[in-house]
């Protein structure tokens, strides 16, 4: 066991001293050469934590609490603390877009680093700047050091991230959410490279995340967090085996994988793309590529691959919302492309479309009511109380109160936010219902509930259900077949628990591997 | 929307400017003893403080003070009412051509080239030349010369609304373009519309005080600040304060202005504003 570099006590954090309190109280410690995982969902403190441990608490909030460095006493947010940050203790932020210059040239960046912080002479710095890409693998690091950070993709401008928090050769990493802005696979390689950091340089690592297995699969120690407080703490390997509190389980189990038994077989065929392509202006491949595709009524069908595989336009080519998209859509036997503008508008009825972003797909100067009825104002010729009778239903349908038909987007939770969306969909009771990443901006709990909802309404409705997303389990929650792209094309297809027990192409295969030990 | 007390104190002060500004010109007939239009004669290019003339007289005994502020009243008023028209048509256009895309886009936005490209100021001016002078005549031109800038910039947030998710999806869902336009474009356009007024309107005013200078503004005997420094600048030698007061006013309405313009597109500015409260709690 190694000596402990960095212990907190009875850490506390309130609107000033001694009013409400969002955190603790919460100890932790962290270990040379040992990964520390914090988990939570969003609102736990996770990220108070780590901006407590910090010393960059917001103004206005307050931190208390016993932090020694190596045995020696720092005050919070103290001088001596400031001193600490940046030296000792190094930051890894979750969007690296967000933290790097975007007009200056990274190894321009990270040289500025060396020199202020580690005094070295201009050649030193460059060299050394060097050595940090190549520590952290970034191809071509000599050429890389010459770049804007728009010129990389968001795994390699997290590695840059990682080498701008070594530039100072610290002792603690303190990671919150690093790879939440990632797909699964480069996730994975970003928590390898954190890891091997841990290893062969003895760094003490804080990672802090909402994904329990994900984390489990790297930290030694576990910190469980709900509401700011800290609910389980320990070994990683006993808090997996024996989860003491019932939140840790379901935090544990909503990564899972259950696959539905495939009830729709025999339904009528409902919707079949054929030759389905986008390309956009400039772009060296085409976004979606000649994909042929069936639905059958009732049927849930997941579209799964990396960000880029093709799989959201392929949800947009088949409602017609995408410009200059090739290839035909049958729905119900009647080809679209024999539509009108106005024929193709009354269709519409039929499907409803879920997005990712519930804090952008509501329209912020709309109430709940007006947001809920739209489709019905389009369709058909109900009056005002009558489409807010409606709406009140619908609400009723998705698990929320009609009490809230006249407040604004801005005042719900993002669940929230989400079932509202979903009623909207709902509203002319269509037979289609397309979620592109509907569950994906949600946090573990609130991500299991939506699911729940969905499955429920497909089998209560009838709905035929296209499932856009990049997380398997949260696909194989609600679709009987899944279809698995790449590079805008489909490179598997078959019955979900198949395709994920017995996987036949080598990209399903990573994508499968690319999850956490669930 | 954010409330007003966030505004920037500078800000704030120009704002309380400005509104002392209006408010003096609208009650100037209830301040002056003398209108703005008959002559003193006993009074004739009086120094300020002569016989109750607080800003003197011009070379026909009329009141300074009164013609100030009457001229600020045609000044500040055919500023906002031009600005008015400036912005229907800017937010039209640039709401239709932002939701539209595509090469109707391309195609209004190429117009807008060519009308910057214009020499506005000399079509005006032939304009207010060759046809009889009106004060529709005269808004429109003001108008047509400041809405082209706004115009682009509610063409690019409609663009980007057209992009936006609740507008997919309306569309999704069969909302037509009149519909998306009328129920969430327009909408969410209106806030930034309304602090670029505040940006427009020195424009329009100085726009109006050139051509009120160059005699092209409402005709006499009623003088706008543009007017009334033409009149000054005759005088300058016999009686500099008809130039000083209303060039005071001018400027210190337009410094007014500029201020509160920096200030409104700091508070605008999206990133200073708060977090979203969820976000900020994570």
């Amino acid at each position: 066991m190694s000596a402990g570099l960095l212990s907190l006590q009875g850490l506390c954090v309130g609107i000033h001293a001694g009013a409400r309190r969002l955190l603790g109280p919460i100890d932790l410690e962290l270990r040379a050469g040992q990964c520390l995982g914090v988990v939570g969902e969003s609102g736990s403190g996770k990220s108070l934590t780590a901006l407590s441990l910090l010393g960059l608490l917001p103004p206005g909030l307050h931190a208390q609490g016993a932090l020694r460095v190596d045995g020696e006493t720092v005050a919070l947010g103290g001088a001596a603390h400031a001193r600490l940050r940046g030296r000792r203790l190094a930051w890894v932020p979750q969007d690296p877009l967000a933290a790097l210059h975007p007009l200056r040239r990274v190894g321009a960046q990270l040289v500025e680093t060396l020199r202020a912080v580690r005094g070295l002479g201009a050649a030193a710095a460059q060299a050394q700047a060097q050595a940090l890409f190549e520590r952290v693998q970034l191809p071509e690091p000599a050429a890389a050091l010459q770049r804007y950070p728009h010129q990389f993709s968001g795994g390699q401008r997290q590695r840059i991230a990682i080498a701008l928090a070594l530039a100072t050769a610290p002792q603690a990493l303190i990671a919150d959410e690093p790879t939440s802005a990632l797909d699964a696979r480069i996730a994975r390689d970003i928590l390898d490279l954190l890891d091997r950091l841990r290893r062969e340089d003895g760094l003490a690592l804080l990672l802090i995340s909402h994904d329990l297995p994900l984390v489990g699969a790297y930290a030694q120690q576990l910190l469980v967090l709900q509401r700011g407080a800290a609910v389980e703490q320990g070994e990683t390997a006993r808090v997996f085996a024996a989860p003491a509190q019932a939140y840790t389980r379901e935090l544990l189990a909503a990564d899972r994988i259950e696959a539905l038994p495939d009830s729709a077989a025999d339904a009528p065929l409902w919707l079949r793309g054929e030759g389905l392509g986008l390309r956009y202006p400039r772009a060296p491949r085409p976004a979606l590529d000649a994909v042929d595709i069936e639905l059958r009524s009732g049927e849930g069908l997941a579209l799964v691959g990396e960000s880029g595989s093709g799989k959201s336009t392929l949800g947009r080519v088949l409602l017609r919302l995408a410009r200059g998209a090739q290839g035909r859509v049958w729905v119900d036997g009647v080809d679209l492309a024999t539509l009108d503008a106005a024929a193709l508008r009354r269709w519409r009825a039929q499907t409803g479309v879920v997005f990712q972003d519930p804090y952008a797909s509501l329209d912020p100067r709309m109430p709940v009511a007006q947001i809920v009825a739209e489709p019905l104002r389009i369709h058909t010729r109900l009056d005002a109380a009558a489409r807010r009778e409606r709406a009140a239903a619908l609400l009723a349908a998705v698990g929320l109160d009609a009490a809230m038909l006249d407040r604004y987007p801005h005042q719900f939770s993002g669940g929230q936010r989400q079932r509202i969306a979903i009623a909207r969909a709902l509203a002319t009771e269509p037979k289609l219902l397309v979620c592109d990443e509907a569950v994906s901006a949600l946090d573990a709990h609130h991500r299991a509930a939506i699911l729940a909802l969905l499955a429920r309404l497909k089998r209560e409705r009838g709905l035929a259900l296209l499932f856009v997303t990049h997380d398997l389990a949260a696909a194989a929650a609600v679709a009987e077949r899944i279809a698995v792209l790449e590079a805008g094309r489909i490179v598997e297809t078959g019955a979900t628990a198949q395709v994920l027990r017995a996987p036949r192409h080598a990209h399903t295969r990573a994508l499968l591997a690319a999850r956490p030990a669930g | 929307m954010r409330s007003l007390a966030s505004l920037p104190p500078l800000a704030r002060i120009c704002l309380s400017v400005l509104a002392a500004l209006a408010a003096v010109c609208w009650l100037a007939p209830a301040l002056s003893r003398y209108g703005p239009i008959l002559p003193d004669w006993d009074a004739l290019s009086a120094a300020p403080g002569t016989a109750g003339h607080w800003f003197g007289t011009d070379a026909i005994g009329r009141d300074v003070f009164a013609r100030t502020l009457a001229g600020g009243r045609l000044s500040l008023g055919i500023g906002l009412l031009a600005s008015v028209v400036a912005l229907a048509i800017g937010l039209g256009y640039g709401a239709v051509a932002g939701l539209a895309g595509g090469r109707t886009e391309r195609a209004m936005l190429r117009v807008l080239d060519v009308f910057s490209a214009l020499p506005f100021l000399l079509v005006v001016i032939l304009l207010l030349t060759l046809f009889e002078r009106s004060l529709w005549l005269l808004l429109v031109a003001i108008g047509g010369y400041v809405w082209i800038d706004l115009a682009r910039v509610m063409r690019a947030e409609a663009a980007r609304l057209r992009e936006a998710p609740f507008v997919l999806a309306a569309q999704a869902a069969g909302a037509g373009f009149g519909q998306r336009l009328r129920w969430h474009v327009l909408p969410n356009l209106l806030p930034l519309a309304l602090v670029y007024l505040g940006l427009i309107l020195p424009q329009a005013i100085l726009v109006e005080s050139f051509l009120g200078f160059l005699g092209l503004s409402i005709d006499e005997p009623s003088s706008s600040w543009g007017g009334l420094l033409a009149e000054g600048v005759q005088e300058l030698d016999s009686a500099p304060w008809t130039l000083l007061f209303p060039a005071g006013f001018l400027v210190t309405t337009l410094a007014a202005f500029q201020f509160l313009g920096d200030g409104l597109r700091d508070w605008l500015d999206v990133k200073r504003g708060a977090p979203r409260s969820e976000e900020a709690a994570a």
